[in-house]
């Protein structure tokens, strides 16, 4: 199992990031380098050049003209060279890093169809919406650009320090103090644990000003009709300050490392200075000391790019391994458990025994304690209760959207924790109150009831569920895409294509979590009408506010506070004269009420 | 340059912040030659004894003292321009973001419909943190790149012209190549923005219908449409990098064969003694570094384009009109009229109401019923002024409402919808939103009357509980009530009920029936119905059926009537009487 590894953090988890697509990678890899080595050529011919000149001097016509020339062309050929290695190198990292994302991606999403569901409750959506956009995203970067240049920028200075030192090894210890000088300027700027947290502090204003902004728009509907734009728009504005607030001072507090670093890249050449005058002072062979001299001039102007480069690569890959570290926070969630040897269920009848929940295990608040109930094949039974007394829980416990605290699920006899996932899901067919119908199709929305439904089983459930007259009506009947301009669902319609959906699909046992709460009165008796097909022959537990509609159910569970309170059918509890017979009372008295206000009118104040 | 400033969407201090930029960049550019101009010194100086001269130790110490000197310069001028850029750029960029947010809050409630909330989003966040980059690593450098390379390249011509052009021709021509692919670019480029955008939506709508995923075993690339979306912005992205990849490598190949150039011109023009060692040592010093700077302007080109991209969807957003009005103009009347009344909400969408004409009688309650789709939530949107009519006009106390200021007519109202929007902070200003001048009594005695307190009492700090996304926390009934608290403090004359659909737990619907007869009390009460029990005292019943008024009058006329308000009532009654297994 994954879980089983030693969780790799930094750059180390950048890297096995990247090594899934290990060829293109490993070839990437070894262009830069080859494109690193190549890019030193020109300053050898340089070299060589100052060389043949200062050796023909004082008479230039000593001087070998096709010698020169052709070290001339070495240059050349060096850049083109340099430029062409290193294009293959990305190249090969590009397709390595769109792969890579690619499956990240799809992974994240995978993880997060597996983890329990309270966590996307805790984290919320805009959160791991910006994970997959931005984070993950980020990773492209690092594998397509700062990996081959990861490897230049550690090539370069290697053949740089052997170039320095192979040439007159005095020199070139003179010009390595001022490069280690220059290394540690920036060590001070990227290195230290205090710029970390300064990385994440700064991650986490970019996060609250993104949620804010999602926050405002969404909400400007609301901010409108109370004239209250001002207020939300000053919690958005709050995060923005917040944000340059700690932008600015975060970025001017590298301002004399920065440039500290860029004048002694530019100025080594300061520190070859006493040492060429120590040295030439007391050279015999004057001329090859000022080519020397000259050589090393030229050449620590180099120095400054490729340091320049490193620096870059540095500061990037901080900022990714914040992303992914956000990334990774989101992948160690764990995901349900799942059975070591998966069971099938015996029979459909749903049991719940003795079963315990809670939301928050740190809390000791409990969901649900002790509920014990059987709902049989064939019948109906119904779960009431005042909101937030559990009935919803009881319904996202069937599907594992959690895992019970105590107590166990059985289906057929069978904890549902011992059944694979996508076969307990298979058993199951639900229906929420919450509909959510995703931007495609009507044809597709209703098919992923069902993936193998050809489209006459699709229709013939739509038809069940009383959609098919209004799918006709939309402009491309089954193919019109939900959520494109001008096709507009009322609640019924939805909800009767997520019952569609849960016909076409025909599992075994149907759970019903106040299916019908958004539909629209005028059109509930189609939806009605949709539940009797829906429910024929099946396991049904049914969540039900309207206690009207359930007084024929099989058994009637009372749940309150979290505690199985009453069961029974109607008749039984209305005798009974408890909870139930009160919430029946107030039920004929709301369905009963009509609007009336008193008639004096009031101006406005 | 004032097309400069509206070319990046500048303000003016942001202007003139930007030019103090270029100019600080361009000093540290120019801080830069000032080490090589002491290094020629030192070169001149080492050949002196090649060439029949002698070399002085004692200058070399001098130079080297200059040396140390100008390092100095560098070092201030290179903080100078540190500072200075990003100052800029974030200050900007700040602005940039209160603007557009200012801007958007103005807008039409119809931009709203058409535009989704990740575009606008989009707008807001990234274009600007694009822009943030931009401004701050991209355009004081390229100015500044251009003036001194310039500068440069006229000073060398001086001392050699054909030296000069050698290491200057490259120049255009590479950036010819990075202009003649711009377009090629841009076509790829918005292909691979489109495709990203559709992942990125593909993404959310993953994440908001996690449940429905899971219950349907569609989990990960099962879920077609996101591992599709996912697929196609792999492949166009790397369609895009190779594509441009190849023109800007190509131009780099192309620039930085001046160096080659350069030293081939060089030595041959060394070799026939036709120039002499030290200026030829001086250009091959220059070349193998001025291509430096231009390299980033030539990689920096595409995201400039890309800058262009978000500044024009940022303009598009600024371009939008605000509704205008008059915003002191009193209402004293409730009465509402709509005379011949045409409204669609797209251009080329079909006609949401025609030919409307209906009053409603001020103080008393009017309700709106119909088949869904029958434009009942967008009359009350209408009389809200959250769009404008096509045709016709829509009076309120006989004042057309197009002739007012959005927000001071919203004064005049409470809206109690279906859609509850809550904020990420604590109930108690959840519920002040109605009334930011409300004191605490005031915001707790809404609440009791819209029977909230009971439940908020029982969170563990009460009032000062923290809500979650959306308030994702509370139950339907509770938020409906907290919508109703607000609209309680918002104490508005008019009120837009649009009646919940939702059925909730008896006990809930007890309290929302009580919070809401405490609401209209007094007021001219507009309501959607949908449960035509509850609006049978209603004063006057409107039907509307596909955007036309189809009957109207009180509740016994209209059953009289026999009608489409029969029809829907009697449905009504034989759905609310059905039950499982019946």
């Amino acid at each position: 199992m994954k879980s089983e590894q030693k969780k790799k953090t930094g750059t180390a988890r950048l890297l096995q990031l990247a090594a899934t697509k290990k060829p293109l990678v490993i070839g990437s890899l070894i262009l830069s380098a080859l494109a690193s080595i190549v890019s030193f050529v020109p300053y050898i011919a340089i070299y060589l050049i100052v060389g043949e000149i200062l050796g023909a001097l004082p008479d230039m016509a000593n001087l070998n003209s096709t010698l020169t020339i052709q070290y001339g062309w070495l240059a050349f050929g060096g850049v083109v060279g340099n430029i062409l290695l290193y294009w293959g190198a990305l190249v090969c990292s590009h397709l390595a890093a769109f792969g890579t994302l690619y499956e990240l991606k799809v992974n994240f999403a995978t993880h997060l169809a597996k983890v329990p569901l309270g966590f996307h409750v805790m984290v919320g959506s805009g959160k791991l919406r910006k994970i997959t956009d931005e984070n993950i995203e980020k990773v492209e970067g690092f594998i397509a650009h700062q990996l081959p240049d990861l490897v230049g920028a550690f090539v370069a200075p290697v053949v740089m320090v052997i170039i320095l030192v192979a040439v007159d090894w005095r020199f070139g210890l003179a010009a390595l103090l001022g490069v280690l000088l220059a290394f540690f300027m920036q060590f001070s700027i990227y290195g230290n644990e205090g710029s970390k947290a300064m990385m994440a502090k700064y991650q986490k204003s970019i996060e609250e000003m993104n949620n804010a902004s999602v926050e405002y728009i969404r909400g400007i509907s609301v901010v409108k009709a109370f004239k209250q734009t001002v207020y939300s728009f000053r919690r958005l504005h709050d995060t923005i300050k917040a944000y340059t607030a700690m932008v600015i001072p975060y970025t001017l507090s590298w301002e004399n490392s920065f440039s500290g670093f860029t004048t002694l890249v530019n100025n080594i050449y300061l520190f070859i200075l006493p040492v060429a005058i120590w040295v030439g002072m007391k050279t015999t062979d004057y001329a090859s000391f000022a080519s020397t001299v000259i050589f090393y001039l030229i050449f620590v102007q180099s120095i400054a790019t490729i340091l320049m480069r490193i620096m870059y690569v540095n500061g990037n890959a901080m900022r990714i391994i914040g992303g992914v570290e956000a990334m990774d926070q989101v992948l160690a969630e764990p995901e349900l458990i799942q059975p070591a040897q998966p069971q099938a269920a015996g029979s459909h009848d749903v049991s719940f025994r003795e079963v315990t929940f809670s939301y928050d295990k740190a809390k000791e608040t409990e969901a649900l304690s002790g509920v014990s109930f059987r709902a049989k094949r064939g019948e109906i039974t119904a779960i009431v209760g005042p909101s937030g007394g559990g009935k919803s829980t009881i319904a996202h416990l069937i599907p594992r959207f959690f895992d019970v605290t105590a107590g166990e699920i059985a289906i057929g006899g069978v904890d549902i924790r011992q059944m694979d996932t996508h076969y307990l899901m298979d058993q199951v067919s639900f229906v929420f109150q919450d509909v959510f119908l995703f931007k495609q199709s009507v044809m597709d929305n209703i098919r992923m009831g069902n993936q193998n439904a050809n489209d006459e089983q699709v229709i013939e459930a739509a038809k069940a569920a009383q959609c098919h007259d209004f799918i006709m009506k939309l402009p491309k009947g089954y193919q019109t895409v939900i959520g494109t301009r001008g096709v507009h669902l009322s609640g019924g319609e939805k909800q009767r294509i997520a019952i569609a959906r849960a016909i076409v699909k025909d599992a075994p046992i149907v759970v019903l979590d106040e299916a019908t709460a958004f539909a629209d009165p005028e059109n509930e008796h189609l939806i009605q009408k949709a539940f009797e097909k829906l429910m024929r022959n099946k396991t049904v537990v049914m969540i039900a506010h309207r206690l009207s509609t359930v007084r024929g159910a099989n058994n009637i569970i009372v749940v309150e506070g979290g505690r199985v309170t009453e069961q029974g059918t109607h008749d039984e509890l209305i005798q009974k004269g408890g909870k139930y017979h009160t919430m029946w009372q107030t039920y004929t008295e709301t369905a009963s009420w009509s609007m009336a206000n008193k008639k004096e009118v009031r101006t406005h104040a | 340059m004032p097309k400069l400033q509206e070319l990046f969407m500048l303000t003016d201090k942001g202007y003139k912040d930007l030019k103090g930029a270029i100019a600080a960049c361009t000093l540290t550019n120019f801080s830069l030659m000032l080490p090589f101009g002491v290094m020629m010194q030192v070169i001149m100086e080492l050949i002196g004894p090649l060439t029949g001269g002698e070399i002085s130790w004692n200058r070399m110490w001098l130079y080297f003292g200059l040396g140390i000197a100008v390092a100095g310069i560098v070092f201030l001028c290179h903080k100078n321009d540190y500072k200075k850029t990003y100052t800029t750029s974030y200050t900007q960029s700040e602005s940039t973001r209160i603007t557009l947010a200012e801007h958007i809050r103005k807008l039409p409630m119809s931009l709203f419909n058409s535009k989704d909330l990740s575009e606008l989003t989009t707008n807001l966040m990234d274009d600007v943190a694009t822009s943030e980059h931009v401004l701050s690593h991209i355009v004081p450098q390229l100015f500044a790149n251009a003036i001194s390379i310039t500068v440069i390249c006229a000073m060398m011509a001086i001392f050699d012209w054909r030296m000069a052009l050698a290491m200057f021709i490259t120049v255009p021509l590479a950036f010819f190549i990075i202009l003649f692919s711009r377009r090629i670019y841009g076509k790829l480029h918005q292909k691979h923005m489109d495709a990203k955008l559709a992942a990125s939506g593909q993404v959310q709508e993953y994440i908001e219908g996690i449940k429905v995923i899971r219950a349907c075993n569609l989990d990960g690339e099962k879920f077609s449409a996101l591992e599709n979306a996912l697929r196609t912005m792999m492949r166009l992205a790397v369609a895009m990098e190779l594509g441009t990849g190849i023109f800007v490598t190509g131009a780099q190949v192309v620039l930085q064969a001046g160096i080659g150039l350069t030293v081939l011109l060089g030595t041959t023009l060394l070799t026939n003694g036709q120039i002499a060692f030290i200026p030829m040592i001086m250009f091959v010093m220059i070349v193998v570094r001025i291509y430096g700077p231009v390299l980033v302007e030539l990689t920096l080109l595409p995201e400039l384009f890309y800058f262009q991209i978000a500044i024009k969807r940022m303009r598009d957003l600024m371009a939008f009109q605000p509704m205008e009005g008059n915003a002191e103009k009193e209402i004293k009347q409730y009465n509402i009229a709509f005379e011949d009344v045409d409204f669609r909400y797209n251009d080329d969408g079909e006609q949401t109401i025609s030919g409307m004409n209906v009053t409603i009688p001020s103080g008393g309650i009017t309700a709106l019923v119909g088949p869904s789709g029958s434009g009942k939530s967008t009359v009350s949107r209408l009389i809200a002024r959250f769009w404008d009519t096509n045709k016709g006009t829509l009076t309120i106390g006989g004042i057309d409402v197009k002739t007012l200021d959005p927000e001071h007519l919203m004064s005049y109202m409470s809206f109690v919808f279906q859609d509850v929007v809550l904020f990420n902070d604590t109930i108690y200003n959840n519920i002040r939103i109605g009334n930011m001048d409300a004191t605490p009594e005031e915001v707790m005695a809404a609440a009791k009357a819209a029977c909230c307190d009971e439940f908020v009492q029982k969170l563990p700090v009460g009032y000062d509980t923290m809500l979650g996304e959306n308030g994702s926390t509370l139950s339907g009934g509770e938020r409906q009530r907290l919508s109703i608290a607000r609209a309680l403090l918002k104490d508005a004359p008019i009120v837009l009920l649009d009646e919940a659909t939702a059925s909730l737990d008896p006990e809930n619907e007890a309290l929302i029936q009580r919070a809401i007869s405490t609401l209209i009390e007094g007021k001219t009460v507009i309501v959607i119905a949908h449960r035509l029990r509850t609006i049978t005292g209603a004063e006057k019943i409107i039907v509307l059926d596909k955007g036309r008024v189809a009957e109207q009058g009180t509740h016994q006329e209209l059953i009289r009537q026999n009608g489409l308000y029969h029809k829907l009532f009697t449905i009504q009654q034989e759905s609310l009487g059905w039950s499982v297994g019946a």
